[in-house]
């Protein structure tokens, strides 16, 4: 291949010693973007699985397309019929295009220093990490954050989230929730909890979203099941559309990359405890309207399932996805002012997580000693 | 009994080899590699120069010098080759090739357990036998829990032991009756077999108990064998040898003759003709090697791809192989590999749409595939790790922070490295699992 040589006639200038060593974290990560990487197996097995980190990362991007696209097309729509316009589809998709396009760059830029900084120091190359963190980030802020509030929020997460504790795999936070939660606890007037987010509507016409109206307790002003089902009602890019969020999610299971258990507990967890609640007088909303309303198919899909940041046992991730599930629920409903409860219970539990893991391993040594003593008494 | 293992995976991999076995004539020359023997420290016994005999002691385990390795094979010894630090990496026999490579040898009649153990230690067949936990050779004064004896080899491209052992089944026999005497009746002999297959050699085996697994690789190795049936207690060994050398040991006792000799698989991707071949150990297999090496960088491996060591200056097998895999070295770098959909690349999830071809026998190579990550994805291992209530994650964590401890409590003593190969295989953050635990276990030996 002349491409190849190519990088290995410029790599030579990035080895050891050689003047440009100081930017070798920047040659390997485009170098290994470009072409596989040219390693082969010196210890231990001699074949090994084609998938590795950029795999796996890639594969969970095309899984957050459907509701990508879907969100562009929505946040133009959102736009148009706030303003009291009709517009082509074609129309809308652009419309929301150019406001998630900035997003995206910024947030990239953004984190992306950050962790080449990161790699270059630590002689790594660039963690894949990042490239889902950057780009769930836009898909969960409004549509109308100031970009620089994106770049500081990115920037946050990814250092003090992730690279303080030695990067990705070693990070305890989801750098995407955290980045969302800077923003929310940092400049608060711009995710604001029950103002809808309409891309550049007029004073006029800003509503509540259906979770504050759920809240609220007038839930017969909610928009269909279908319509939040379809997603074609106010919100961020990424969480409206719970079709295309469960396309993801059939995606993400087929290939094996997200853990079914994580994705099943959590939404057990909430549908159990929102019937719970509404049989309880607590709220209105029902249990399946909880889930499909908010952000919490798109934590539940996305966001709980990081594998880094949930539990790592096996019988932890359903003891984890069962309390993301309960706690973004009961965050919605008793916390009135801030309805959406699934950033807060994710970003809880993965602090809880290594607790659950812990008590499973524990458990899990009892268990071997009881099964080594029974098979003792047998002999 | 009968165990199904559930968690596990067969690489389906090109080049089985045909039932057909090649004699190999005489080889100019034999290697006889200490390596071969995990942790063995060893003690040179013969100078250049010397004449040999087959069962002449090579050289001896330092830590306890009644355990010898013999000379596989009669002729000169031409060299020691000595490596870093003037290890002893082989020691090369120029090979009478008149001598046969099984001989007739006098020793009185072994009928105590002191006499058996004596005989075989003499005649370099006690590192036959491996215990669990390290997978070294026992001690000679060490009595084990149970004797294991895997009658079948799941790994990819395996070869088939019922051929290995054609016409020994009278051997066989005998030799199961020479360990019993050597452990005494209270140990039992565990025969691990295939459930399914033809196990017509061994199920007319007296006194020992049959155990059939069925399901994926690692179904015909010992270690989770050995955790079904009797697991492993810190303190406890036990030991397990394969079915050729059971054979091997019940000759010398019965017909008093001493051979090495080994039929094994010439398998793989890259070979031209793969089949058998029946040659000795440590005899310089060039000629079958040759015969079947296609054009271009071809990676040569004593064992199979898994557990396999790399042949690089010595063209022969290991002590314990019985299967020899030729693989393609990985060609050229692709563009954008990452981002295609991988027609022809395997992997155990469903991320390529090789996925809907996997019946196929795929044709692997060496690469990586990925750089080397943090651990990530924390699920992928326990899907081909068929061990109850060990975690495969966290007790490498604990090998990697020096946690002796934990090790212990994890469970250490009942794994090996090569338990941990298929992990290794399908760890998408090309985590070395078996170098880890290799270390960790190690570092408890050193312990102990």
């Amino acid at each position: 291949m002349k491409l190849s040589k190519i990088s290995e006639r410029i790599g030579k200038h990035f080895e050891k010693g050689k003047p440009l060593h100081a930017f070798h974290a920047l040659f390997d990560a485009i170098d290994t973007f470009l072409l596989t990487p040219k390693n082969v197996t010196r210890l231990g097995s001699h074949v090994r699985d084609a998938v590795d980190m950029k795999r796996i990362m890639i594969t969970v991007m095309i899984a957050l397309l459907p509701a990508l696209l879907f969100g562009m097309w929505n946040v133009g729509y959102q736009h148009f019929t706030a303003i009291g316009e009709t517009a082509t589809g074609l129309r809308c998709f652009g419309y929301g295009f150019l406001k998630w396009l900035p997003l995206v760059i910024v947030t990239y830029v953004s984190g992306l220093t950050v962790e080449i900084i990161f790699a270059q120091k630590r002689g790594h190359e660039v963690a894949e990490g990042f490239f889902v963190t950057g780009f769930i980030i836009p898909m969960i802020m409004p549509p109308d954050v100031p970009l620089w509030i994106v770049a500081v929020a990115t920037a946050f997460s990814v250092l003090f989230a992730k690279e303080v504790f030695g990067g990705t795999g070693y990070n305890f936070l989801n750098p995407a929730i955290v980045a969302r939660a800077f923003v929310f606890f940092a400049y608060p007037s711009v995710i604001s909890g029950d103002a809808v987010w309409i891309s550049n509507a007029p004073d006029a016409v800003s509503g509540a979203t259906p979770l504050a109206l759920a809240m609220n307790g007038s839930a017969d002003q909610l928009p269909s099941a279908m319509e939040m089902f379809i997603g074609t009602i106010p919100g961020c890019f990424g969480e409206t559309s719970k079709l295309a969020i469960l396309v993801g999610a059939a995606i993400l299971l087929f290939t094996q990359v997200a853990s079914w258990k994580v994705m099943l507990s959590v939404i057990a967890g909430g549908w159990i405890t929102g019937a719970l609640m509404h049989i309880g007088g607590l709220c209105p909303a029902t249990g399946w309207q909880h889930l499909l309303m908010g952000g919490f198919l798109f934590g539940a899909v996305f966001m709980a399932t990081d594998p880094v940041t949930a539990a790592h046992t096996s019988a932890g991730k359903f003891i984890y996805g069962i309390l993301v599930g309960v706690l973004a629920i009961v965050i919605r409903v008793v916390n009135k002012g801030y309805p959406e409860g699934m950033m807060l219970a994710i970003l809880l539990m993965n602090i809880f997580a290594p607790l659950i893991d812990y008590c499973v391993v524990r458990l899990t040594i009892r268990r071997r000693k009881i099964l080594i003593s029974r098979k003792k008494i047998q002999l | 009994m009968k165990y199904k293992i559930r968690q596990g995976l067969d690489l389906r991999m090109a080049g089985t080899a045909q039932r057909e076995v090649t004699a190999l004539p005489m080889p100019g020359l034999c290697h006889v590699r200490p390596t071969d023997f995990r942790w063995l420290k060893p003690k040179l016994l013969v100078q250049p120069g010397d004449a040999v005999a087959v069962g002449t002691p090579l050289f001896a385990d330092k830590a306890d010098e009644r355990v010898l390795v013999v000379a596989p094979a009669t002729g000169t010894v031409k060299e020691v080759v000595r490596g870093e630090k003037r290890a002893i990496e082989s020691i090369t026999i120029a090979v009478n090739d008149a001598a046969p490579a099984v001989q007739t040898v006098a020793f009185d009649d072994a009928d105590t357990p002191e006499k058996i153990r004596n005989t075989m230690l003499l005649y370099g067949l006690w590192p036959c036998l491996r215990q669990r936990p390290y997978a070294i050779i026992p001690s000679p004064d060490s009595q084990p829990k149970a004797i294991f004896i895997p009658c079948f080899d799941s790994a990819p491209l395996a070869p088939d032991y019922n051929l290995l052992l054609a016409s020994q089944a009278d051997d066989f026999a005998h030799g199961i009756s020479i360990l019993q005497q050597l452990v005494g009746a209270d140990v039992p002999l565990h025969l691990c077999l295939r459930d399914g297959a033809d196990n017509s050699i061994f199920e007319t085996m007296q006194g020992v108990n049959f155990h059939y697994f069925s399901g994926p690789h690692p179904s015909g190795t010992v270690g989770p064998q050995i955790h079904r049936i009797a697991p492993l207690d810190k303190g406890e060994t036990v030991w397990y040898l394969s079915p050729m050398d059971v054979a091997r040991i019940g000759r010398l006792f019965d017909s008093h003759r001493l051979g090495f000799d080994k039929t094994f698989a010439l398998t793989g991707p890259a070979a031209r003709k793969p089949h058998y071949y029946s040659t000795f150990y440590g005899a310089d297999v060039s000629t079958a090697l040759h015969d079947n090496l296609p054009e271009g960088d071809i990676r040569q491996i004593s064992g199979n791809v898994l557990t396999g060591k790399q042949i690089t200056d010595f063209p022969t097998l290991g002590f314990y192989d019985y299967q020899i895999t030729l693989l393609q070295e990985y060609p050229e770098r692709e563009l954008l590999g990452w981002l295609l959909p991988g027609f022809r690349k395997w992997s155990f999830s469903h991320t390529f749409t090789a996925w809907m071809t996997q019946r196929k026998p795929f044709w692997f190579n060496t690469s990586m595939h990925g750089g080397a990550r943090n651990f990530v994805m924390t699920d992928v291992y326990d899907k081909v790790f068929p061990f109850e209530a060990i975690l495969p994650l966290e007790l490498l964590k604990a090998c990697i922070t020096h946690d002796i401890e934990k090790m212990e409590e994890l469970g250490i003593y009942e794994v090996d490295s090569e338990d941990f190969a298929l992990c290794e295989v399908v760890c998408p953050s090309k985590t070395e699992c078996q170098q880890i635990i290799l270390e960790g276990l190690k570092e408890i030996k050193g312990e102990d």
